[in-house]
């Protein structure tokens, strides 16, 4: 007989063991009385001799090789079985499995896509991303002066292939319809030559596409291809209009080739918000012409992106280009600028990653303290009820069931529990991704790859197995130590032992202290999100909505016609019923530093030039925002033609001190400016970091970059946006209307990566704290369970109800405020870890500390409350007649 | 001997003083048995006569060593069941001398072959324990 029908006849196979077994006891009986004994102790002796029956059944089927698949079948069976008589508590077990294992699966999904994977480029580890550093921007660094890179590219060895490219968003259309916003790289021809991918239709840039006149062409990406064209292979030779110019399609890039986005590898590198941005649909070829740009300055927002040469690392081609870096901090001396900038080298998955990676593995840091938590507190209500299945377990135990067979039958129940959850976790950590993906205002980088793959699958088995053996494995080894003999002795009652009232205690704590230490760092993330929403800003966001612009090519070659077209919308605007102010602002705001210059007062030229952020504004722009006037005058039409400026009150103290810099002569980009006003600080750049300098100047001499005109509504609620739109379309209709939104929706983008944080870790710490008052409500209503004769007997002897309630809740003080000690230590450790995310707080304060012990306090209270009840509510004449 | 049952002896020896060799404490099969497969061979071995039911197996073993072998239940059913796996004995159901329906199990070919290793093994390893344990000449 082979395996296979030995198990098909595995039934018939056993029904015959035991009629053989039957046999052999009745035969040996028979020969008994034949011997001379009587009836009865011939019976008695045969079967006693014969021992176990049972036993002996089931060890012979070992010898048919699947008595294991065979038990672990019959383990899950009664496992479901039990659960299904309790569903109460399946239910809360499951759900807490699934929401567990869910979040972690998810987070951990986002965690290997985008941290562990390696970029999708073939040899994605020899590609790194070059940064210049300046001595006047901190911290931050900048991608380098094209000029600098065509050193580089000259001189250093350590390179394969080097390539200067730009980020940006074009609009996009063919036909007459308006046009579509999509993502766009800039980039000298070399691009898919160094990240080694060719287009799947049609063919690559080639050096030609850059030469000005010929570089009409344009590449598309598979998804733009697929969405806007359908996939159509007829499209290599079409025309497409791109921000008015008309490209010819040469190029469709393979389905897997994915580009980061303008913030994930973007030309400036600082902590400052990024908002969402399209993802590159299109890419063009550039034409650096070196002949315009200077040594100095002329950065240009260009990333330098370069394939290292296979077998030298990134140190070594670091430290070659700090070699050549002397050459241009020469130039730059010679040119007026005596200024040495750093080089530096990132490899380009680092680039890309940046700034997530910290608040990513937090983010795992705190999914695994939730899920630990819920395995713990699994794990106590299993206690609870593997000490209530003691008898049970006395039972099989007395019959014959090896301990190994009990504990595995003990974990087989957590192995169902677990195993739907972690089902269902799977599931929910798949929704919870495609919603995430869809509706987060949160840019991460490369969230397009962020999938639930292998890796992932093998990840939450891992969970769920652990979760298993964490909440199964104490409860199941209590149950096998149960000795048979005391257990039944013990009759009716429940016992707990002193030993599973400690590991029960230690659970309880453990759980209090994950919780805690949760809480506190919750709370520390809500207050700084507090801290951010309500700071003073400086400017007010209700009842505003923001439009980004982008006019033609063909308005921004003549700077006259542009204003015209600005003019035309700006009016239209204003026109608009219900419409209070309208102006328009050359960066939008909240989305960080821009445009930085340096000032030089007229009078004292030999004073050092602080940096601002130059912004093009026109009349009503500071009254659109609602920021405040502090000396002097805003912009109004006069100032057209008269070179005014208006500074933030900041960089005004900054340069003249104590004096009065109304009418004073600056100069800026090299051109002259007259002082006309003063504006209040406002953290318009960013809500994270402190109110940058600003420098505000007319629009009528602006640079030819999109405009972001914004109107305030004089009523809430009215439908700006859509009116916005309308009314910039009926203005100018060729004009790219990038986005258009409210400017309290840009608010709550800017710090929607603070608004996740704090929402994931609200949402863990609540479910944590539910959690753990579930944990103390089943220990101590386990605990008056079993108690219910002493309790009778107290109160028969005269215990007050006070003295019985407090006697109740006594039990849960040591682990609780023992492991709330621990947790709020914890959490002042973690804390350290995590204070670069936070704005505006230096450290737990006793306020966080005080108003978590106090929550836990509170909610220990509480879920000690009814089973305190209960115990006050024993019947000492009831209790004492149960047996 | 009937109270020795509650022991867990595989096979007794029995007339030699203290030596009580307990194959079976384990579930673990083999590791602890002092001569591995021996019951199996002894099974064999008894099959050699004639087809025989379980009962009748162990009372032929215990008759024929003069009581000094005791096959326990607990060990029979289980060997058996491994022999009728590698196929070196046949089972099929018929009547035993009390007119009760058992299974009567059989020498197959192949678990002669078998027998025959087994007891030259056997009869080596007896010869080599014998020669160590012949009387020490002072």
């Amino acid at each position: 007989m082979n395996p296979l029908s030995r198990w098909k006849e595995r039934r018939r196979l056993d029904r015959e063991l035991a009629d053989e077994m039957a046999a052999h006891i009745q035969e040996r009986n028979e020969q008994l009385m034949e011997e001379g004994w009587s009836a009865e102790d011939a019976a008695r002796c045969a079967s006693r001799q014969f021992g176990n029956v049972a036993v002996q059944r089931e060890k012979s089927r070992e010898a048919w090789g699947w008595s294991g698949v065979e038990e672990l079948m019959a383990d899950l069976r009664f496992g479901c079985r039990l659960l299904a008589r309790s569903p109460g508590f399946t239910a809360t077990a499951l759900l807490t499995l699934a929401l567990a294992i869910g979040s972690a699966t998810a987070v951990f999904t986002v965690v290997d896509s985008v941290l562990l994977r390696p970029l999708s480029f073939r040899g994605s580890g020899e590609l790194v991303v070059a940064w210049e550093r300046l001595p006047f921007l901190a911290e931050n660094a900048t991608g380098p002066n094209p000029r600098h890179t065509d050193l580089w590219r000259k001189r250093a060895t350590a390179f394969s292939g080097m390539v200067l490219l730009q980020q940006g968003a074009r609009g996009v259309a063919f036909g007459a319809e308006h046009p579509r916003i999509s993502g766009s790289v800039t980039t000298e021809p070399g691009l898919f030559g160094i990240l080694e991918v060719s287009p799947a239709l049609g063919r690559s840039f080639t050096p030609e596409d850059a030469v000005p006149g010929r570089d009409h062409v344009v590449i598309l990406t598979y998804g733009l291809w697929q969405s806007w064209f359908h996939g159509d292979p007829g499209v290599i030779g079409r025309r497409i209009r791109v921000a008015d110019t008309d490209r010819e399609v040469i190029g469709v890039m393979p389905e897997n080739f994915r580009f980061p986005n303008a913030n994930a590898l973007r030309a400036f590198r600082s902590k400052q918000g990024a908002s969402s941005v399209p993802e590159p649909g299109i890419f063009l070829p550039a034409y650096v012409d070196l002949n315009e740009i200077g040594w100095s300055g002329d950065y240009g927002n260009w990333v330098t992106l370069a394939r290292l040469r296979p077998g030298v690392s990134v140190r070594e081609a670091e430290t070659q280009l700090s070699s050549v870096e002397a050459e241009v901090a020469r130039q730059m001396r010679l040119a007026g600028v005596p200024m040495s900038p750093q080089v530096f080298l990132q490899p380009m998955q680092q680039a890309v990653v940046g700034s997530s990676e910290r608040a990513l593995w937090f983010l795992m840091a705190a999914v695994s303290a939730f899920l630990l938590t819920a395995c713990l507190n699994l794990a106590g209500a299993q206690l609870g009820r593997a000490i209530s299945r003691q008898r049970e377990a006395a039972v099989r135990s007395a019959l014959g069931a090896s301990k190994w067979r009990l504990l595995r039958s003990a974990l087989a129940e957590n192995l169902v529990l677990a195993l739907a959850g972690g089902a269902a976790g799977v599931l929910l950590a798949q929704l919870g991704l495609d919603l995430f993906r869809r509706y987060s205002a949160v840019d991460i980088p490369r969230l397009a790859e962020v999938h639930l793959n292998p890796a992932v699958l093998v990840f939450s088995v891992m969970v769920t197995a652990g979760a298993t053996v964490l909440s199964g494995l104490l409860p199941a080894l209590r149950q096998v130590r149960a000795d048979p003999q005391k257990a039944l002795q013990n009759g009716t009652r429940v016992m707990g032992s002193r030993q599973s009232a400690r590991a029960t205690a230690w659970l309880v704590g453990v759980e209090v202290a994950g919780c805690a230490a949760l809480l506190t760092i919750t709370f520390c993330f809500g207050k700084s999100l507090l801290n951010l929403t309500t700071q003073d800003k400086g400017f007010q966001t209700e009842r505003v909505a923001v439009a980004q612009v982008d006019l033609s090519h063909v308005l921004h070659a003549a700077p006259k016609k542009r204003v015209e077209a600005d003019d035309r919308i700006l009016s239209a605007l204003r026109g608009i019923p219900g419409v209070e102010t309208a102006g328009l602002v050359s960066a939008m705001p909240l989305e960080g530093e821009s445009w930085i210059e340096e000032l030089q007062r007229l009078d004292r030229p030999r004073q050092e030039t602080p940096l601002l952020n130059l912004r093009w504004v026109s009349p009503g722009y500071f009254e659109t925002m609602r920021q405040r006037l502090v000396a002097g005058r805003f912009f109004e039409e006069r100032d057209r033609d008269l070179h005014s400026l208006v500074l933030s009150e900041g960089l005004a103290r900054t340069v003249w001190g104590g004096e009065n810099p109304l009418g004073a002569q600056v100069r800026i980009e090299g051109r002259s400016f007259t002082v006309i006003g003063i504006a209040a600080d406002a953290r318009s750049a960013s809500l994270k970091t402190s109110p940058p300098a600003m420098a505000y100047v007319h629009y009528s001499d602006r640079r030819p970059f999109a405009t972001f005109f914004m109107v305030r509504g004089r009523q809430r609620g009215a439908a700006l946006p859509a009116d916005l739109r309308e009314a910039i379309w009926r203005a100018v209709p060729e004009a790219t209307v990038n986005r258009v939104k409210t400017l309290d929706a840009q608010l709550s983008d800017s710090i929607a990566g603070e608004r996740l944080q704090t929402a994931v870790l609200v949402s863990f710490g609540s479910a944590a704290l539910a959690l753990a008052m579930l944990g103390i409500y089943g220990v101590l209503s386990c605990s008056v369970a079993g108690r219910r004769r002493e309790i009778g007997v107290r109160i028969a002897l005269g215990a007050t109800r006070r003295s019985i309630y407090a006697g109740t809740l006594r039990q849960a003080y040591v682990p609780v405020l023992g492991g709330l000690a621990g947790g709020l230590a914890a959490g002042v450790l973690v804390f350290r870890f995590v204070r670069s995310l936070l704005y505006g707080i230096e450290g737990v304060g006793p306020g966080i500390l005080v108003m978590v012990a106090a929550l836990f306090v509170a909610a220990a209270l509480a879920a000690g409350f009814v089973p305190a009840r209960r115990a006050a509510a024993v019947d000492p004449m009831d209790a004492l007649r149960v047996e | 001997m009937i109270s020795r049952a509650r022991f867990r002896f595989d096979i007794a020896f029995e007339g030699i003083d203290n030596l009580s060799i307990d194959f079976h404490m384990k579930r673990n099969k083999e590791d602890q048995d002092l001569l591995p497969g021996t019951l199996e061979m002894l099974i064999l071995q008894t099959l050699r006569r004639g087809p025989l039911h379980g009962y009748a197996i162990s009372q032929y073993i215990r008759e024929t060593s003069d009581e000094m072998l005791q096959v326990e239940e607990g060990s029979l059913y289980p060997a058996l069941q491994r022999l009728l796996r590698q196929e070196w004995v046949a089972a099929e159901w018929g009547v035993s001398a009390r007119n009760r329906r058992v299974r009567i199990y059989r020498l197959t070919p192949a678990g002669n072959k078998r027998l025959k290793r087994e007891a030259e093994g056997f009869e080596r390893l007896v010869a080599g324990i014998g020669r160590i344990m012949r009387p020490v000449e002072s």
